[in-house]
C-alpha cells in the first residue's frame, strides 16, 4: 500500500525534515504515527497524501511509484485517500454539509448519494443539527468533526489523520476511533498522528515512531493487555 | 446584511461554486470593463456595417454607368447658350443610341439638375440666365465589354469639349479609403477582445492568488485541473454575460441615439445610418461571444497557473 524507500524531505535549500525514511505498510493496516513535537510528523503525513513528493528516494503508493507522477495521474490517487488536517482546514464559506459532501461531488457523485451519505454521517458524529452551519460559528470540536466526516465520507482506501482528535473530549474521540476501526475493519489502511498515549495503548496499533526526522517501527501491544483494557 | 450564497437544485443541493468566485472583490470593476469594451465593439461593429452599407450603395448602380458632361463653354473658351448645349448634347445623344453597347442614353433636365445640387446649394434655385453644362447619364448593356475608349474618341470628335466620367478613379478612392475605415475597425475590434481577455486572465490570476489555500485543498482530495478550472471558467463566463450584456445594450441605446440625431439633422451628405436585422443579431450575439471570449482565456488562465502547483 505505501512503501517509503530511503525517502528525504527538506524545503526549499533548508535542512532535511525526514531522512532516509524506509518502512511499508500493507493494505489493511492500522498504525499510529508518534513523536516529539517537529519531529516531521505532518511533513511524513504531507509525502503520504500526497501533498509534496520526496527530495530524495522513492515513494510508492497503492503500487505506483509517485516521484515521476504528472499532476493529472495524481488526482485519481488523491481520490483514494482521506485526510484529517490538523487545522482540519475547512472551507469558511461552505456549511458543513458542504464540506463534508466536497469529495464525492469532485469524484462525480450522483447528488441523491451525496445527500442521503453526507447527512447519514454528519448524524451518525453527532452534527445532525448542524447541516448548514458555517465552520466559523462552530467549536472546535465540531469543526474537527466536520473534518473527520470529510476525511471518511468517501470510504477511502488510505486514511490519514492528523491529531484527529486532539480537540475531542475522551469519549467522542474513542467513538471517532471505533469508526476508524469500522473502516479498518473493512479494508481501509489507517495512519494516524498523535501524541494521545492513553489513545494508543488503548487501541494498541503499530506505531510509527519518528524522532529528528528518523523513523522506527514498533510492533503491535500485547493483545492481552488490549483486552484487560477493554474489560476495564 | 449577509449576502445569500446562490445553491443549484434544493437547499442542499449541488454549490454553484465550491471556490467562494461570487463574493470576490473586483468582480464590479471587471463587469464594468467588460460592459465599457463591449460598447466601444458595439460602436465599432455598427460603424463597419455602416461603411460596409455606404459602399455597398455606392457602388451598385454604378457599374454600368457612365457620365458625359457638355460644359457650357466651347473650346475657344466663349461662354455656350442653352441651345448651343443642349445642341451638342442632341447630337451626344445621337452617338450614343447608334452605339450597340449603350443601354439607354438621358439627358437630364433642370429639375434633375436642381435635385443634384440641392446638398450643396440647397433648394429654391432657379438657373435661368446661369450657362449650366449639360449631363448625360449613360447606362451600358455590359460596361466589362464595352470599349470605353472608343466610345471616348467617338464622342470626343464630335464635340472636342466633352467629358466623359466612368467614375472609376473616384469610386476607387472611395472604396480604399471605406476599406481602410473598416480596417480600423477590425483592428479596434481586436485590441478590445485582447484587452478584454488581458482583464480577464489578471482577475484569473488573483482570484486564484487569494483562493490558493482552497485550491491545494480541492487538488488533494482529488480534484483535477479541470473540475477546478470548470468553476472559474463559469464565474468568468457570467461575469462576461452580464457586463458584456449591458455593454451591448448600452451600445444599442447609442446607436439609436446616433441615428435619431442624424435623422433630425436631415444631412444629406452623411451615410444613411440604418442597421438591418442581420446587423443587429450580430451585435446581439456580442455578449455571448464575450462570455465564450472569457471562458476559454478564464480556462487557459487556470490551467497554466496550476502547473505551477505541486
Amino acid at each position: 500500500m505505501i512503501r517509503f524507500e530511503h525517502a528525504g524531505l527538506r524545503y526549499g535549500i533548508g535542512p532535511e525534515i525526514l531522512s532516509d525514511i524506509s518502512f511499508t505498510l500493507d493494505p489493511g493496516s492500522f498504525h499510529f504515527l508518534t513523536g516529539p513535537s517537529g519531529a516531521g510528523k505532518t511533513s511524513l503525513l504531507s509525502l503520504m497524501y500526497l501533498g509534496r513528493k520526496p527530495t530524495r528516494g522513492l515513494v510508492s503508493m497503492f503500487g505506483q511509484n509517485i516521484n515521476g507522477m504528472t499532476r493529472s495521474q495524481l488526482a485519481p490517487l488523491r481520490q483514494r485517500i482521506g485526510v484529517v488536517f490538523q487545522d482540519f482546514r475547512l472551507l469558511q464559506h461552505l456549511s458543513a454539509f458542504d464540506n463534508v459532501a466536497l469529495p464525492l461531488r469532485i469524484q462525480g457523485r450522483p447528488e441523491k448519494e451525496v445527500r442521503n451519505n453526507v447527512q447519514e454521517l454528519l448524524e451518525w458524529v453527532g452534527l445532525g443539527d448542524q447541516l448548514r452551519a458555517l465552520p466559523s460559528t462552530m467549536s472546535g470540536g465540531q469543526q474537527q468533526r466536520v473534518a473527520i466526516a470529510r476525511a471518511v465520507i468517501t470510504r477511502p482506501r488510505l486514511l490519514l489523520a492528523d491529531e484527529p482528535t486532539g480537540n475531542l473530549d475522551d469519549e467522542i474521540g474513542y467513538r471517532l476511533l471505533n469508526l476508524f476501526d469500522q473502516l479498518n475493519r473493512m479494508g481501509t489502511t489507517i495512519v494516524i498522528a498523535t501524541h494521545n498515549q492513553r489513545l494508543m495503548e488503548r487501541f494498541g496499533h503499530p506505531r510509527l515512531v519518528l524522532d529528528k526526522g528518523n523513523l522506527q517501527v514498533q510492533p503491535q501491544v500485547n493483545w492481552l493487555r488490549r483486552k484487560i483494557e477493554g474489560i476495564f | 446584511m449577509a449576502r445569500v450564497e446562490k445553491t443549484v437544485g434544493t437547499s442542499q443541493g449541488k454549490r454553484l461554486y465550491d471556490l467562494p468566485l461570487n463574493r470576490d472583490e473586483g468582480t464590479g470593476f471587471l463587469i464594468l470593463l467588460i460592459a465599457l469594451m463591449s460598447l466601444l465593439a458595439v460602436l465599432a461593429i455598427a460603424a463597419s456595417f455602416t461603411l460596409s452599407a455606404m459602399t455597398e450603395r455606392w457602388t451598385s448602380g454604378l457599374e454600368n454607368r457612365i457620365t458625359i458632361e457638355i460644359p457650357a463653354e466651347g473650346t475657344d473658351g466663349r461662354i455656350l447658350g442653352r441651345d448651343e448645349v443642349t445642341a451638342l448634347s442632341d447630337r451626344a445623344l445621337q452617338i450614343l443610341k447608334s452605339t450597340p453597347s449603350v443601354h439607354t442614353a438621358h439627358m437630364l433636365d433642370e429639375s434633375e439638375l436642381t435635385a443634384l445640387v440641392k446638398p450643396w446649394l440647397g433648394s429654391g434655385l432657379s438657373f435661368s440666365g446661369i450657362p449650366l453644362p449639360s449631363l448625360i447619364a449613360v447606362t451600358l448593356s455590359d460596361a466589362e465589354n464595352t470599349d470605353m475608349r472608343a466610345l471616348e474618341e467617338k464622342i470626343i470628335s464630335a464635340i472636342p469639349q466633352a467629358r466623359i466620367d466612368t467614375h472609376e478613379t473616384w469610386l476607387n478612392d472611395l472604396l480604399r479609403f471605406t476599406k481602410s475605415l473598416r480596417l480600423v475597425s477590425a483592428i479596434l475590434l481586436v485590441v478590445i477582445g485582447i484587452t478584454t481577455a488581458t482583464a480577464v486572465a489578471g482577475a484569473i490570476r488573483s482570484r486564484m492568488a487569494v483562493h490558493a489555500e482552497e485550491i491545494s485543498l480541492l487538488h488533494l482530495m482529488g480534484a483535477s485541473d479541470n473540475y477546478i478550472s470548470r468553476q472559474f471558467q463559469h464565474n468568468a463566463f457570467v461575469l462576461a454575460l452580464r457586463g458584456s450584456a449591458t455593454g451591448t445594450a448600452a451600445g444599442i441605446l447609442t446607436l439609436l441615439l446616433i441615428g435619431w440625431i442624424s435623422g433630425q439633422m436631415g444631412a444629406n451628405l452623411l451615410p444613411e445610418f440604418h442597421l438591418g436585422i442581420a446587423n443587429m443579431l450580430a451585435i446581439a450575439a456580442l455578449p455571448f461571444l464575450a462570455a465564450a471570449l472569457a471562458a476559454l482565456t478564464s480556462r487557459q488562465t487556470v490551467h497554466r497557473a496550476l502547473k505551477d502547483m505541486p
